[in-house]
């Protein structure tokens, strides 16, 4: 009754257990195909097409900037491809060269300082004298003119403003 | 004649190119870089060299007004006009107006922005983005 009628019928009694079944053990003798195939090439479709679109949107670059969460980059839909220099960052009142705190006074000291570094480091390498700046799209001109300022003061006269592209 | 009974359907096994494809997927997505961050490069005049020695190239000035009104000026060259060379426009108008002025001097490449105070970031960056893509490349911020 409960080998005829119930759902194990046609579940456990043709898996894999069906050979061993104690209900009835004659069933090991009938020869069932247990061999359950899955479709893998849909999954391998699958799998390809999100390896092709994430390759598609590599970037070898890496994350140069590290963002909070409150700052909204400008966007702009001609940019450039960002690349590694000093970073200035104005986040909310603070400002932040190379993520170490520093106050608007002590910039142009800091940014003459990275000079200094370089030319101990590289001698006679001309510097670059690039300077990126990051900040939030809101952010009033009065505050991005002090940095604007204190670079043209350090000598650093090539300012690249990060941007998101559109 | 001897018949070989050989079984034809070969299955190629996919479980090592899943396991591949797996690895791929899982390395990419946490090395992924969601945002795409650019630049936008101005370069600032740095004081050494005389006005003299410096070559006088076209140059279009930009005054940012309260409300979105920009004024244009252009120094530096003979091949526009007085009346086109200082003009007062709104943002929507400038496209039209910068590649008139181009049409007119191609040697114009060089643009000096002059926020205001109260002028927000995302204003000026807007503004550069125009200009880029009226050609105008060289871009300078004019310090207050």
């Amino acid at each position: 009754m409960l080998e005829t009628q119930s759902v194990l019928t046609d579940t456990a009694m043709t898996s894999v257990l069906a050979g061993e079944s104690q209900l009835r053990p004659s069933h090991a003798k009938v020869k069932r195909n247990v061999n359950a195939d899955l479709l893998l090439t849909a999954l391998i479709d699958a799998f390809s097409i999100l390896v092709i679109f994430l390759l598609a949107s590599f970037s070898s670059s890496g994350e140069l900037l590290t963002m909070s969460k409150d700052m909204e980059l400008p966007k702009a839909s001609l940019n450039e491809i960002l690349e590694r220099n000093p970073v200035v960052k104005i986040d909310g009142t603070k400002l932040y060269l190379e993520d170490k705190e520093i106050t608007t006074d002590s910039l142009i000291a800091e940014l003459i300082q990275l000079r200094k570094q370089f030319a101990e480091t590289r001698p006679g390498e001309e510097y670059p004298g690039i300077v990126t700046v990051q900040a939030d799209r809101r952010l009033k001109y009065e505050l991005l003119n002090q940095i604007v300022l204190a670079a043209s003061a350090a000598g650093f006269g090539d300012i690249r403003f990060a941007v998101l592209a559109k | 004649m001897r018949h070989n009974r050989k079984h034809l359907d070969f299955e190629v096994n996919l479980i090592p190119c899943i396991d591949l494809l797996s690895v791929c997927i899982c390395f990419l997505l946490l090395t992924a870089v969601w945002l795409q961050v650019g630049s936008m490069n101005v370069k600032q005049a740095i004081g050494g060299q005389s006005a003299a020695e410096t070559p006088k190239k076209p140059q279009l000035w930009v005054n940012m007004g309260a409300d979105g009104d920009l004024t244009l000026n252009v120094k530096e060259s003979s091949a526009i006009p007085r009346k086109l060379a200082q003009m007062k426009l709104k943002i929507v108008d400038l496209a039209k107006a910068v590649t008139q002025l181009k049409s007119l001097d191609p040697a114009l490449n060089t643009v000096l922005i002059q926020p205001r105070a109260q002028s927000e970031y995302d204003e000026i960056i807007g503004l550069m983005d125009e200009f880029k893509k009226a050609g105008l490349n060289d871009l300078g911020v004019v310090p207050l």
